[in-house]
């Protein structure tokens, strides 16, 4: 290994690792074969250690305000103390790896769920579990939809009183950025209260289906009906409006008529806020 | 005796700008932006098709935009990220920038990106290291690249170069352009005991495209590059010297925290022509006792925008 490479990796491993700094270089030390006051060069005012936490410390501070950013619901839930600590046990588990901070956040839920304690459905507490991974799959698709490609230059607003649709139901897709979640919690009221610095009240558990989308560059999320998020899940996944249709009848145990006739008038809703298109 | 075009590797100086920063999205999309040009952080719109894009193809149609990037990791011992090369490259194909710039710095190893600007130690070997993978990356990019000197905490007592001797060399062996960030020297200047004065007399002063300004905290024992701040009298001095030996560069003012209202920032990057007539604003360095101030602040980078 080349010296550059070796000081390097020392560095890297002091400033990733967890725990009291005193500890991170002794262990780096020792594993590279190196003296910190010999790497790096003492002042009158900063020992070669305090000149190491500097950037121990930065890094720290500077990703957990980056994910306070991206998670501030669930920030808010947990507390900042909690939050923190959560978010620095996933930094430890998952140090970051890409040139772009938008990824930093990408496994963050998966790991909260992964640190779930293994308990029944039954368990009284499991909702206190349940809760956060909820809110954090729901920041994390905000996130996500506020930057993937959306239909802003594709396609052109339909006027409202227009309804192409009801002749040519062939020509009616699902937004690439439209994301749909199924949640053990309502989560939306939540969110937005976070959002617009209101007071927000702890949701109760109970079966949600929501959508996160973008229109006009502004990302919008709502609770939808379960035919409706059913609708647009089958859309998303299947050839075509019909067997979206007959798969959200079959799933939902609605008549096809129903639904179809409902679709009438929510599919001008649909393509008002983004959901879906006319191509 | 060297004419203007052989200045700044015969790039344009803008005059004033700003960073191109989430908060102020909605404000420029409806007002005048003032300001020459912007400079924009690059890994913050090369996978985003969101409004942010949106934004910048709106500034980019009317000002001359610069990408500036903090995760080229150019003094890095890892390969070089061939994929981040090419994303880069496809961004400034969208947006046609002036130029591009990063740090004289790494940011991590071992596939790991701390999203620091790490110092690197100022050896021969690294001289060859950087150089080499300068080359590389301006062949891919297919232009020259600028780069800046960092804010740095440490050094490394394996360093047998100066800091403004490491970039003169480098400029020489890959013809790449210098961002002088006038803040980072006076803070490595503070942090190491060299004279400020003496690093910016003592960079090839033909190869600076561009200059940052911004303002430090002064943490008691060392000053940290927190860019929440004015800029201080000191820093403008050190704008002051750098544009009176560069003959004029392009000027940005860094305000990445506590980020202003736009009219607030614009009048900051203006007093740059006050500085000019000789006029040095009256600021002290911000000080702080607290224990959670922050280097390269990069949260700013994370806004979403949501109804
Ligand atoms: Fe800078």
């Amino acid at each position: 290994m080349s010296e550059l490479t070796t000081l390097q990796k020392w560095l890297t491993s002091i400033i990733v690792r967890p725990g009291m700094l005193d500890d991170k270089i002794r262990l780096a030390d020792e594993h590279y074969q190196l003296k910190n006051d010999k790497v790096i060069r003492p002042s009158l005012r900063l020992s070669s250690k305090q000149k190491i936490e500097i950037y121990s410390k930065g890094y720290i501070l500077r990703l957990l305000e980056c994910m306070e950013a991206e998670y501030p619901a669930l920030n808010k839930l947990l507390g900042q103390n909690l939050f923190h600590t959560f978010v620095k046990a996933y930094l430890v588990q998952l140090p970051p790896n890409s040139p772009d901070l938008y990824n930093l956040g990408e496994a963050f839920p998966a790991f909260l769920k992964g640190s779930q304690p293994q308990t029944n459905n039954l368990d009284i507490d499991r909702p206190m579990y349940d809760l956060p991974v909820d809110l954090a799959m729901f920041e994390r698709c905000i996130a996500e939809v506020s930057r993937i490609e959306g239909l802003e230059n594709k396609v052109e607003e339909v006027g409202d009183n227009q309804m192409p649709y009801l002749f040519n139901t062939t020509a009616i897709y699902t937004s690439p950025c439209l994301k749909l979640l199924n949640l053990q919690f309502p989560l939306v009221d939540f969110v937005q209260h976070v959002y617009n610095e209101l007071e927000p009240e702890t949701p109760v558990k109970q079966d949600s289906f929501v959508c996160i989308c973008r229109k006009n560059y502004r990302v919008n999320f709502h609770e939808l009906e379960t035919w409706q998020w059913h609708f647009l899940n089958s859309l998303q996944n299947k050839p075509n409006y019909m067997a979206a249709v007959m798969d959200t009848a079959s799933v939902c145990s609605i008549a096809t008529d129903t639904i179809m006739a409902d679709l009438i008038l929510w599919v001008p809703v649909a393509i008002s806020l983004g959901y879906v298109y006319l191509k | 005796m060297d004419t203007i075009d052989t200045n700044r590797l015969g790039l344009p100086n803008l005059g004033l700008g700003v960073g191109l920063r989430s908060k102020h999205y909605s404000h420029l999309m409806q007002n005048d932006p003032v300001v020459d040009w912007f400079e924009i952080i690059s890994e913050n719109y090369m996978n985003n098709f969101g409004y942010g894009r949106h934004v910048l193809s709106h500034i980019a149609s009317i000002r001359p935009v610069v990408m500036h990037g903090v995760s080229m990791s150019v003094g890095s011992t890892d390969p070089l990220n061939v994929d981040y090369l090419k994303q880069l490259k496809q961004l400034a194909d969208f947006v046609n920038p002036v130029w591009i710039s990063d740090h004289l710095c790494w940011t991590g190893v071992a596939n790991i990106n701390t999203h620091d600007l790490l110092p690197l130690p100022l050896t021969v070997e690294s001289m060859h290291h950087v150089a080499s993978r300068v080359n590389q990356i301006q062949d891919i990019l297919q232009r020259p690249l600028i780069l800046e000197n960092p804010s740095t905490y440490l050094e490394f007592e394996s360093s047998t170069l100066h800091e403004w001797e490491f970039l003169s060399e480098l400029v020489n062996k890959t013809g790449c352009g210098l961002l002088l960030d006038v803040n980072n020297v006076f803070v490595s200047g503070f942090n190491h005991g060299f004279d400020p004065e003496f690093y910016i007399r003592n960079i090839p002063h033909k190869s600076v495209v561009q200059i940052h300004v911004a303002g430090p905290t002064d943490c008691d024992t060392y000053l940290l590059d927190t860019h929440d701040q004015p800029v201080p009298t000191q820093v403008w001095r050190l704008y002051q010297l750098a544009q009176e030996l560069t003959g004029g560069v392009s000027t940005l003012l860094e305000w990445d925290a506590n980020i202003p209202e736009y009219p607030e920032l614009v009048a900051e990057v203006q007093k740059a022509k006050e500085v000019l007539k000789g006029h040095l604003p009256n600021v002290p360095v911000s000080r702080t006792s607290a224990v959670d101030v922050i280097s390269n602040p990069v949260d700013h980078q994370m806004q979403a925008t949501y109804e």
